[in-house]
């Protein structure tokens, strides 16, 4: 509502073709093209409209016993209540937290690797690169898919034929392991995206810092501990917190590998909150996800803070 | 720009209009033709909601032999089964429909949706023991019928007759016969069971569901349950821990007879391996045999309800009703619609379909089931030794099969059984308010 009255005040008020502004001879502070009113207007209306509005529906439903259809009432705060009682949802925390912890460090392990190698003048780098990023187009979904069927068939049977025997039944069945499964399809999928981002650093790092450093007589990993990692600390920054975001939203991959088992070792906070949608049980997973969204933007604030420190922008 | 703006704003808005124009013509035959023979012969339009979209076929050719039969009356037959919700929410309902009958229909029932059809002549053709798998659910105002069963699905082991007769092994009555079957397949290399634990269902309504509903009476201790509400403490004598533990050691005995690796099959591999004669058993409701057969069409199967007792007069099948008739209370076409439910419950309508289907059906004097693929369940049907699944009795919010699962690998029962109460009375708890 307020950026729509902020629209009528900084419109322009008369002749927005007049020759002097056409030229742009006369540069006004005040005034501001409204194309870009018209940009972010529309997007502004559809983002209140189909996700700021459901969600404070979601909100408001958090606070009665709404099953999704039928009859309901207020019951105040008796479902935050009955969370912070439920082992159930604090499991899910936890693994949550940790898979998205674990996640995010490895990810920017091996995509920091893969952007050394492919910024350095090595045979064929445009091919290698193609293939490096061919992850990132695929859905998260079918490669989920495709994985479960490789670590249910395939590997347990070469596992066998090499005599590797705690691989030979498939580590999406064991309880304790599965998760390593998601973490790893999850670093397959992610890496590349956050590998684009470690190669515009590394891109920016002028060469002759290296000269001087050849002619120091510093070691190739004295120049990447003391030149390239403090000179890209702003992209590891950036990459650490989007990733993080990102894994604690985790979901399909999950749907695909594990659907959340085997027993309940690998259910995710979202897909315990998308549960109430079928299982009746709409409120009181509204509740959980009223207090996660509140987690996670207590995480963001933080991260921002973080940033702004380092002086790095998003 | 700015003059072009409205101008293309206006040809589209004329455009939008001339679309929707275009649209709406098309739609006014087709709503037409819906209405218009009523409103010239004063034909009565019902709307038949099914559950199964499988056997769409059928029900068009019962309705055609219905419309002959009766020229007053057209049926719309709709198999959607998604429509039903949205439908009592613009409250304009499908006069007649099917649904499994389970914890989601019982809801139904409880809110009063359906009309009370006990009055219904046809009411008495249908067998009082079926008829109760419908009212044990609870019945509006303590006694009204709200459904009558028209197809019940038996299920029980699977098993190939190839592989029996090739082993000499007659089907067991007893626990000790079964598992001395069991030993034999062992001893000679064939998996006893083929066991699908990937997909948590699978392990619910097979050996949770058969161990359970054979050690004890399922429907009570879930009728039991449900009145103590909220206020279920694990000690008392209605819970999951003092209740479901005579049960468990033999659900790891039935998975140690599974093969090797069967935590990494789905229900998909294992219909395959079954078909091809991987495994001699196989803990699946007649749901799988058409799928058995259409992955190997020489495959010989039977069925026989599992014995967890040594007395053979005590073994039970796992059965639902898997279509039960209903009639919208608020519905405006209440006679036509008890023609059309009197119609479906002719025998020649019922017993064709569930013959059909490899189903039972739910008429007193209907003829013993022929089927070779689950006429071994025959005596158990109509002796009525036959319980619902623990399974369907949860609310949808606990994750019961996910907690099966979690028993099956790590063999905790107390764990296990003690997650089940404490599950259970946090929903109980939330849901009570």
């Amino acid at each position: 509502m307020t950026t729509t009255s902020r629209v009528a005040q900084t419109a322009p008020p008369a002749e927005p073709n007049s020759p002097a502004s056409a030229a742009g001879t006369v540069r006004s502070r005040s005034r501001i093209d409204p194309t870009y009113y018209w940009m972010v207007v529309p997007v502004l209306a559809l983002f209140a409209f189909f996700i700021t509005l459901p969600a404070l529906v979601g909100v408001f439903f958090s606070l009665t016993n709404y099953a999704g259809y039928g009859d309901w009432k207020f019951i105040g705060l008796m479902n935050y209540v009955n969370i912070f009682k439920d082992p159930a949802v604090l499991q899910s925390y936890i693994f949550t937290f940790v898979f998205a912890l674990t996640t995010t460090v490895v990810v920017n392990i091996v995509a920091l690797a893969i952007a050394l190698g492919l910024n350095a003048k090595i045979k064929w780098r445009t091919g290698i690169r193609t293939v490096f990023f061919i992850p990132m187009v695929l859905s998260a979904l079918i490669v989920s898919f495709v994985f479960n069927y490789l670590f249910s068939n395939t590997l347990p049977v070469l596992a066998e034929r090499f005599g590797v025997t705690p691989l030979a039944t498939s580590i999406l069945a064991n309880e304790n392991l599965a998760w390593l499964a998601i973490v790893l399809v999850t670093v397959w999928q992610a890496a590349p995206g956050a590998t684009i981002i470690y190669l515009a650093g590394l891109q920016s790092v002028p060469s002759e810092v290296y000269e001087a450093a050849d002619l120091d007589g510093a070691g190739s990993f004295r120049q990447f501990l003391s030149l390239t990692l403090p000179l890209i600390m702003g992209y590891l920054v950036i990459n650490v917190i989007l990733g993080f975001k990102g894994f604690l939203g985790t979901y399909e991959i999950i749907v695909g590998l594990t659907g959340g088992g085997p027993g309940m070792a690998t259910q995710s906070v979202a897909m315990r909150i998308f549960s109430g949608f079928t299982g009746g049980d709409y409120s009181y997973q509204m509740a959980n996800a009223v207090i996660y969204f509140l987690i996670t933007l207590l995480i963001s604030v933080i991260q921002l803070r973080l940033i702004q420190r380092r002086g790095v922008s998003l | 720009m700015n003059a072009a703006l409205p101008a293309s704003l206006l040809s589209r808005r004329s455009l939008f209009r001339t679309a929707g124009l275009a649209g709406a013509a098309l739609m006014i035959p087709l709503s037409a033709c819906g209405a218009s023979p009523a409103a010239q012969t004063g034909t009565t339009t019902l709307r038949f909601m099914q559950n199964k979209p499988e056997v769409v076929d059928y029900f068009n050719q019962v309705i055609r032999d219905f419309e002959a039969l009766n020229p007053d009356i057209r049926v719309v037959q709709d198999f959607n089964e998604g429509n039903f919700v949205p439908g009592l929410v613009r409250n304009d309902p499908p006069d007649v429909v099917t649904r499994g009958f389970a914890q989601a229909t019982a809801d139904f029932v409880k809110k009063g949706i359906f009309a009370d059809l006990s009055d219904m002549p046809v009411a008495k053709t249908i067998d009082p023991k079926m008829q109760e798998l419908v009212n044990s659910w609870g019945r509006y105002n303590g006694t009204e019928t709200s459904a009558l069963p028209f197809s019940l699905a038996a299920a029980g082991v699977i098993y190939n007759r190839d592989i029996f007769e090739a082993q000499g092994v007659s089907v067991p009555t007893t626990w000790d016969g079964f598992v001395a079957a069991c030993e034999k397949f062992k001893a000679a290399g064939i998996a006893p069971i083929y066991g699908t634990y990937k997909d948590p269902w699978t392990l619910a309504q097979g050996m949770f569901d058969y161990a359970s509903g054979g050690a004890l009476d399922v429907g009570e201790f879930f009728t039991k349950l449900y009145a103590k509400g909220a206020r279920i403490t694990s000690d008392a004598p209605e819970s999951f821990a003092n209740s479901f533990g005579p049960a468990l050691p033999r659900m790891l005995q039935l998975a140690s007879f599974s093969q090797n690796g069967a935590a990494s099959k789905n229900y998909a591999d294992g219909n395959a391996a079954f078909a091809k004669g991987q495994a001699a058993m196989y803990l699946q409701g007649p749901w799988a045999l058409s799928q058995l057969v259409a992955a190997n069409k020489n495959i010989r199967l039977g069925s026989f309800p599992l014995p967890v007792t040594n007395n053979p007069e005590d073994t039970k099948a796992r059965v639902n009703v898997d279509m039960a008739l209903s009639i919208t209370r608020n519905t405006p076409n209440m006679a036509a619609a008890q023609r059309f439910v009197n119609y479906l419950l002719e025998p020649s309508v019922v017993n064709t379909y569930n013959e059909k289907n490899a189903a039972f059906s739910p008429l007193k004097d209907a003829p013993a089931v022929s089927n070779p693929q689950i006429s071994g369940l025959n005596a158990a049907v109509q002796e009525a030794r036959y319980f619902q699944g623990a399974v369907t009795y949860f609310p949808p919010s606990v994750p019961v099969n996910n907690y099966i699962q979690s028993f099956v690998y790590s063999k905790n029962g107390e764990q296990f059984l003690a997650a089940l109460d404490d599950e259970w009375r946090r929903v109980a708890e939330r849901t009570a308010v």
